[in-house]
C-alpha cells in the first residue's frame, strides 16, 4: 500500500503523459458541464424560489426526483438516444466528450436548481417586501436578490462541479472510457484497477480526493461567511 | 388622499374589513389595536405586499417599512443609497439616528435595533405621498425610539406626506400622532383626533382596550 502511494506521488510529479491527458479530459468535461448547468439552473432556481404559481410544486417534485436520478439511468437514456438505433444516431456523438458533457448537465443542473430554490425561497419574500416598500422596480429587485445569493451561487456551482468530477456511471456508459479520448479520472481508476495497474489508479484517487477536499474547504468557508 | 375600502379573508374568516378613509397630507395617523386586530394586514395590503379579497387599484407614491426589516448584504450607507443617490441626505440621516460609527459596517450584521434605525433612514431617503410604518420602533430602546420619533415627525413636516404608524405603544401614539385609528377584530371601530380616541372614546371596546393598556 505504502509503495503504491509513493509510486503514485512519483507518477504525479513526473507529469506522466497519460495522466495529464486524463486530467485534461476531466477538467474539460467537468468545467463545461458545471458552467452550463449553472447558467441553466440559476435562473430556474431563482424563478422557482421567488415566484408562486400553479404547478410549482409539480416542478419542485420533478426536480427533486432528477436530483436523485441514478447516473447509470441517465447514461442508459443517452446511450439509447444516441446509439446506432436511437433517434439521434446521425449526430455521431456517442463515445465523445460532448455527450459526456450533455449527460453531466442533465445530472447536475437539478442540483443547482434545488440549492438555489431552497435559498431563494427563504430570502425572496423579505427582499421583495422591502424592495416594494421602497418603491424599487422589478429589475432592481432581481439584482438585489442575486446580490443576496452570491455565496449560495458559488456554493451551488462547487457542489455541481464536485458531483461532475466524481461521477462515473453515466460518463463510462456514454463516453466508453476510451484511452486518450474520453477517459476521465473516475473511469480511468476503474479501468486501471481492473488491469491491476494500481499506481495510476492511486495517483488519480489522490488528485480526486485533493480536488474534493479543496471544494469542500471553499464551501465550508462560504457557509461560515453566510451564517455570520 | 383617499384610501380604498378592502377586506381580507383567510379560510372563510374575515380578518380585516376596512371601510376606506381619507388621509390629510402632513398628518400622522396611529393605528392601534390588540394582537390579531388586523393592523399589520391593513398596512401590508395598502403597501401592495398582500392581496386583498378583491383587487384594489395599486396606489402610487407609497413608502412602506415592514415589521421585519431586511438589511441587504452591503454597508449600512449603501443600503440607504439604494433608495436615492443623495449622499448628503444619507449622511444626515445616518447622523440623526446616531449610526455614524456603523455607516461602513455590513448592514446584515447589525443588531435588531440598529437594523430598524437603518431601515427607517433608508425609507426616508425618498419623498412619498403616503408612508406606512409597521411598528418601526418595536426593537429600539427608549433613547433611540425618541430619536426616531423626532425624525419621523420632522420628515412628515418637511415632505408634507401623510404617515400611517402601526404601533403597540399608546404612549407613542399620544406623543407623535395627530389622529388615532382603533382596530378591533379586523374592524376600524373608532377613529378621530388622538385626544378624542385616547381620552374620550365612544365605544366600550375602545375603553376596555385603553384601560387594559393603562391609559
Amino acid at each position: 500500500m505504502q509503495s503504491a502511494v509513493a509510486k503514485a506521488i512519483e507518477l504525479i510529479l513526473s507529469g506522466n503523459a497519460e495522466l495529464m491527458n486524463i486530467l485534461s479530459v476531466t477538467a474539460k468535461m467537468s468545467l463545461q458541464s458545471s458552467v452550463i448547468a449553472l447558467l441553466l439552473g440559476l435562473p430556474i432556481g431563482i424563478w422557482l424560489g421567488s415566484c408562486r404559481f400553479p404547478g410549482r410544486n409539480v416542478l419542485l417534485i420533478a426536480n427533486r426526483t432528477l436530483m436523485g436520478m441514478p447516473p447509470v439511468v441517465c447514461g442508459l437514456v443517452f446511450y439509447m438516444l444516441f446509439s446506432g438505433v436511437g433517434p439521434f444516431r446521425h449526430m455521431k456523438l456517442l463515445f465523445s466528450v460532448e455527450i459526456m458533457v450533455m449527460a453531466q448537465i442533465v445530472l447536475i443542473t437539478p442540483i443547482v436548481v434545488g440549492n438555489m430554490e431552497t435559498y431563494v425561497s427563504g430570502v425572496a419574500p423579505a427582499v421583495r417586501e422591502t424592495a416594494r416598500g421602497l418603491g424599487l422596480g422589478g429589475f432592481k429587485t432581481f439584482l438585489l436578490l442575486c446580490n443576496e445569493c452570491v455565496y449560495p451561487i458559488i456554493s451551488a456551482y462547487l457542489l455541481a462541479f464536485a458531483r461532475s468530477i466524481a461521477e462515473v456511471g453515466a460518463v463510462s456508459m456514454v463516453g466508453g472510457a476510451i484511452a486518450w479520448k474520453t477517459n476521465v479520472m473516475t473511469t480511468a481508476i476503474m479501468q486501471h484497477t481492473n488491469r491491476g495497474n494500481f499506481t495510476l489508479g492511486v495517483a488519480l484517487g489522490i488528485i480526486l480526493l485533493t480536488v474534493s477536499l479543496l471544494v469542500n474547504i471553499v464551501i465550508s468557508v462560504l457557509q461560515r461567511r453566510l451564517s455570520r | 388622499m383617499i384610501l380604498p375600502a378592502f377586506s381580507k379573508t383567510y379560510e372563510g374568516r374575515t380578518v380585516l374589513d376596512f371601510p376606506g378613509m381619507e388621509v390629510q397630507p402632513g398628518n400622522i395617523y396611529a393605528v392601534i389595536g390588540a394582537n390579531g386586530s388586523g393592523k399589520s394586514t391593513f398596512a401590508k395590503i395598502l403597501a401592495g405586499s398582500l392581496k386583498a379579497d378583491h383587487r384594489i387599484k395599486p396606489m402610487e407614491g407609497i413608502g412602506y417599512m415592514p415589521q421585519k426589516n431586511y438589511a441587504f448584504r452591503m454597508s449600512l450607507k449603501k443600503n440607504l443609497l439604494l433608495n436615492g443617490s443623495d449622499e448628503k441626505r444619507a449622511d444626515e440621516l445616518i447622523e440623526a439616528l446616531q449610526l455614524s460609527s456603523l455607516a461602513q459596517k455590513r448592514a446584515d450584521r447589525l443588531s435588531g435595533g440598529e437594523t430598524a434605525r437603518m431601515a427607517l433612514a433608508r425609507l426616508m431617503m425618498k419623498r412619498y405621498e403616503l408612508v406606512l410604518l409597521d411598528e418601526p420602533t418595536a426593537a429600539m430602546d427608549m433613547e433611540t425610539t425618541l430619536l426616531s420619533e423626532e425624525l419621523i415627525v420632522g420628515y412628515v413636516r418637511e415632505t408634507g406626506c401623510a404617515l400611517i404608524l402601526v404601533t403597540h405603544s399608546l404612549q407613542q401614539a399620544r406623543r407623535i400622532a395627530d389622529a388615532v385609528w382603533y382596530f378591533h377584530k379586523g374592524q376600524l371601530l373608532e377613529h378621530g383626533a388622538k385626544e378624542t380616541v385616547l381620552d374620550r372614546p365612544e365605544r366600550a371596546e375602545t375603553r376596555q382596550f385603553l384601560n387594559f393598556y393603562g391609559i
